[in-house]
């Protein structure tokens, strides 16, 4: 039942765990490994890049235009790359991307509330102990000779979600505030770096010594974080905020710009999901103003980003996601804003497995409902991991418990799979 | 008598098949006087795990890691029991106690060290609220409670009854409130996590559908305890702005299944005993009538039958669940595991012993203690982690060998704080001011609880820094999963660095003090992992200490990180 959209099933089988814990399964593959087959699963390593843009970004002046309606709001729609499709022309960098990306127009989440768009939309599933898209891409996807950590969320605020659930710290996602290197990173200022290489290898050594007649999976994981822990440090460089005045001049100074240069390196460095998010969109008053300056930011640089990924040959094995907690109310408040609205919205999506410059259903003239093709989060979510060549159907690899992958009442998007 | 007795039996049963329940009342007689009495009532129960375990069973026994060694054993139930690691002179003296007895000894002392009732005190939180961040009832409050109830050692079940019943209102047991009120008396999380941590039984997917792949969840199971909530509601007070339980008298649980579409309709159960059928309904339902401004307390109340029902000897789940989960806080893996997924298809490994262990909690009272004290008797327990070379591992749920216990968040900080002498540091000041604020206690005992209390407060910002770095929140993962910011942490971060330079009394102070390796060794080894190092190590630290060169302060330093940091300081093995 497995999918297996010309990847190598190699590397979602066997989850990175396995490798790094040296079980049975994991030794006897990774021997069995070819050096030209480690080049191949590097090629051909599945990855996830999410745009959030958080608080609810208006379908109405993105993905799902209405103009000269009642409620259309006063931007215009523009032609895409894609003949037929329209959007907003609040991204006009983006429109000449349209043959990369597909539009799904008629999500209906039922839920009006900040957490509950979120957790639904990364989760899949509406409440209850589940992980996020990126842990679970993180698990299944992450290379054996990778050891970065799988899931690395770039944000300037917000809480730390509890993002692995079962599936444990391990692939729980590596928050960076923006481009700011994550805490620690920095070696003591009075030790050496010849005392800090002896000191690691007296631990390791101890360590070799310990497991003599002891199980050693558990200790051979504790040794991975700090092999993980040394991967950060030798990539310190990616978090020193340098970075080149080519790049910045065409991302943007501003914190999306600097944060998506820093998702373009994490991605080609071999982690497996990586999320941005781009705050502000809860545009309960001026929304238009609001959209008008957010998605004038977004456009750009994720179109940039968009190109960048292609040009490297990346974009074949990397899912392109730009999601959000919820949509926009069509009715215009008395502030000129725009509310919650779980119930007729859009996302964006492309890259990996994902048919391109398709538009999966459609609201009503006026955007007040789902005219055709109604889907929610679950379906989403299905959908995601089967463009990755992953079966949402299966069981999740948990000791103990059977935990089917995606909610089993949902099923992927059949027609936006390519 | 017996003879005769015998005799008539026998005969009886071979001639004639009349008169069965005579018969077998005269087996039960026979078999009280003929068998030893040790082997039926006074065999200790530490006695009774270790046959079912495998004494006697020469094959386990040939693949079973010996004895732990006194100085594995030292560390072992420090931290099990008082959750830290021993001093370098507890250990030295412990090391060199020439009594045969002096593990028992130890372990009784340890049961009565203020340092054990702390220990429970975090053991019993995490189990309940999962590290939950604080909604309703502050966890200060919260964790006093379960701190002084340990301290009275009260019985597990009348703390589970106190949990399960408190509304909040009553503000003597308002902390106890804090299971319910700080799930929002959200009704599926309640649902959820009674079933998860009280029964042993993740019913989450019975919630929508009898469950797809374990066959005895069913959707009546998950809303039989529902129903015991699903007419209570959250009332804040409009003055005190506080949150408490108010319940309605009426209000009925039906669910539909989304496969089936079969309906269904229950009160309140435990699992499959029977309902509880509500009385009949009275002609003034409410003490209290539900208004906007009042908590409405209804005359029959559907919510406080459930503390009954859980903890009443007919719930065998209860009481297995929780000899289950102070198993697996010994010997680090629960007889059912993971610890809420008991079903037929993931039955205990060791039925017997688990039904000995939840018979044994109940007879007992729900004496936590006396379980606990049981189980580090055993030689189960006390087995070596380790075993010698050529034998084979037998699975983990054989309890062949110790399991390795990586420490948690709160004994990962202690035994740090403990190791490198910052608790040695913080001790006479402490004493100090309990003495010229003049709060020493009537006696010793009374004194030595005041000074836990002061130090636990005067440390629990680096605890609570632990928690933070190396804890998750929300349902608990069984496995170990270290992380690489946990490693940054200790590798790079300013509060293990800090703890290491020497300061008056602490252990890098001790260690520049010497000059000669053997000692710089041994002292670092008992403080660190309360053992003795080897001639190998010994000669090690001397090695270390030649490649540094002329910084012998840093050198001295890093020898102690990396102990500090080896997998042998992050289990308890």
């Amino acid at each position: 039942m497995r999918r297996n959209i010309g990847c190598n099933i190699v590397d979602h089988v066997i989850s990175r765990r396995d490798f790094v814990l040296g079980t049975a399964a994991g030794v006897g593959l990774t021997s069995m490994i070819h050096p030209a087959a480690a080049a191949k699963l590097k090629r051909d390593q599945k990855r996830v890049l999410q745009i959030f843009l958080q608080g609810g970004v208006s379908q109405l002046e993105s993905w799902d235009p209405k103009p000269g309606t009642e409620l259309g709001g006063p931007f215009r729609a523009i032609p895409t790359s894609v003949p037929g499709i329209h959007i907003s022309e609040l991204l006009p960098y983006t429109a000449k991307q349209m043959h990369r990306l597909s539009l799904v127009r008629s999500i209906n989440i039922k839920t009006n509330s900040h957490a509950q768009g979120h957790v639904f939309m990364e989760k899949g599933r509406r409440n209850g102990d589940f992980p996020f898209l990126g842990s679970v891409a993180s698990k299944y996807l992450s290379p054996a000779n990778s050891s970065l950590p799988g899931f690395i969320h770039i944000s300037t605020r917000g809480l730390t979600d509890n993002t692995a659930a079962f599936l444990g710290a391990k692939h729980a996602q590596l928050k960076l505030e923006g481009v700011k290197p994550p805490s620690n990173l920095g070696r003591p200022g009075d030790l050496t770096l010849a005392a800090d290489r002896r000191r690691n290898e007296l631990r390791l050594r101890l360590n070799r010594r310990f497991t003599a007649g002891r199980p050693k999976a558990q200790v051979e994981s504790y040794d991975a974080s700090y092999e993980q822990a040394a991967q950060l440090i030798a990539r310190k460089a990616l978090f020193n905020g340098e970075q080149s005045a080519k790049d910045l001049e065409r991302y943007g100074t501003h914190d999306f710009g600097r944060n998506c240069i820093l998702a373009r390196e994490l991605l080609e460095q071999g982690v497996t999901c990586v999320k941005v998010t781009h705050h502000g969109y809860d545009s309960h008053a001026e929304n238009f103003n609001f959209h008008l300056e957010q998605l004038g930011e977004f456009d750009r640089t994720f179109s940039t980003l968009l190109d960048d990924l292609a040009h490297r040959g990346m974009l074949d094995s990397t899912l392109v996601l730009i999601m959000s907690e919820f949509g926009r109310t069509p009715k215009i408040n008395i502030r000129y804003g725009r509310d919650h609205w779980g119930t007729a919205w859009s996302i964006a999506l492309g890259g990996c497995g994902i048919q391109p410059g398709a538009v999966i259903g459609k609201t009503n003239a006026k955007g007040t409902a789902v005219a055709d093709r109604e889907v929610d989060a679950r379906h989403l979510f299905h959908t995601y991991l089967q463009a990755l060549g992953l079966d949402s159907t299966a069981q999740h690899d948990v000791p103990g418990r059977t935990i089917p992958i995606g909610d089993p009442s949902g099923e992927p998007i059949k027609e936006l799979l390519a | 008598m017996i003879a005769a007795l015998t005799n008539n039996s026998t005969r009886h049963q071979a001639v004639a098949f009349g008169g069965r329940s005579f018969c077998s009342l005269l087996r039960a007689v026979l078999l009280l006087l003929v068998v030893p009495q040790a082997l039926v009532a006074d065999e200790p129960l530490h006695w009774r795990i270790d046959e079912l375990i495998g004494t006697g069973n020469a094959e386990f026994l040939s693949r079973a890691a010996p004895r732990a060694g006194d100085a594995e054993f030292v560390r072992r139930i420090f931290l099990d029991l008082v959750g830290t690691i021993p001093t370098a002179d507890e250990v030295r003296k412990f090391l060199s106690d020439p009594d045969f007895d002096k593990r028992t000894r130890l372990i009784d002392r340890l049961l009565h060290d203020p340092r054990h009732v702390r220990r429970l005190q975090y053991v019993f939180d995490v189990m309940l609220m999962e590290r939950r961040p604080d909604k309703n009832i502050p966890s200060k409050e919260w964790r006093e409670y379960l701190r002084l109830s340990f301290l009275e050692n009260k019985p597990l079940d009348q703390l589970v009854r106190e949990i399960l019943s408190a509304d909040g209102a009553d503000l003597k047991l308002r902390p106890a409130a804090k299971f319910v009120l700080d799930r929002n008396l959200d009704v599926d999380l309640v649902t959820r996590d009674i079933g998860r941590i009280f029964l042993g039984r993740d019913m989450q997917c019975a919630q929508c559908h009898d469950h797809p792949s374990v066959d005895d969840y069913l959707q009546r199971h998950y809303f039989g305890i529902t129903a015991f909530f699903k007419r209570s509601y959250l009332f804040t007070d409009p003055k005190t702005k506080k949150v408490s339980i108010g319940e309605k008298a009426e209000g009925e649980v039906t669910f539909v299944s989304v496969f089936t579409d079969e309906k269904g309709e229950t009160g309140p159960r435990m699992l499959d005993l029977p309902g509880i059928a509500d009385p009949p309904k009275a002609k003034k339902p409410y003490v209290v009538k539900p208004a906007k401004k009042a908590r409405a307390v209804p005359v029959y109340s559907r919510r406080l039958k459930l503390a009954a029902a859980m903890t009443d000897p007919s719930n065998v789940a209860f009481r297995r669940n929780m000899a289950n989960r102070l198993w697996a806080l010994m010997m680090g893996r629960g007889l059912v595991e993971p610890l809420d997924m008991w079903h037929s298809e993931n039955p205990p490994s060791n039925p017997k012993l688990l039904n000995l262990l939840a018979g044994e909690l109940l007879d007992s009272g729900y004496d936590v203690r006396h379980l606990l004290r049981q189980l580090a008797l055993s030689k189960t327990y006390q087995r070596s982690s380790r075993l010698p070379d050529g034998v084979k591992l037998l699975p983990a749920d054989r309890f062949a060998a110790a399991i390795l216990k990586p420490l948690s968040p709160e004994q990962l900080a202690c035994a740090m704080m403990q190791a490198t002498g910052l608790i040695d540091r913080t001790l006479p000041g402490i004493k100090q001011k309990l003495k010229a604020g003049k709060k020493t206690g009537a006696d010793a005992s009374q004194e030595s609880l005041l000074i836990e209390q002061a130090l636990d407060g005067a440390l629990a910002d680096n605890v609570n820094l632990f928690v933070t770095t190396f804890a998750a929140a929300g349902v608990q993962s069984t496995g170990f999963d270290p992380s690489a910011d946990q490693a940054l942490f200790l590798r790079n971060g300013t509060v293990l660095q800090d703890w290491l330079k020497p300061a008056e009394g602490n252990l890098g102070d001790r260690l520049m003090r010497l000059d000669e390796s053997r000692q710089i060794a041994v002292e670092l080894y008992l403080s660190s992992l309360s053992r003795r190092p080897t001639d190998e190590e010994v000669e090690e630290v001397k090695n270390y200490l030649i490649a540094c060169g002329d910084d012998r302060a840093a050198g001295l330093r890093d020898l102690a990180w990396a102990l500090l940091t080896s997998a042998e300081f992050r289990f308890n093995h």
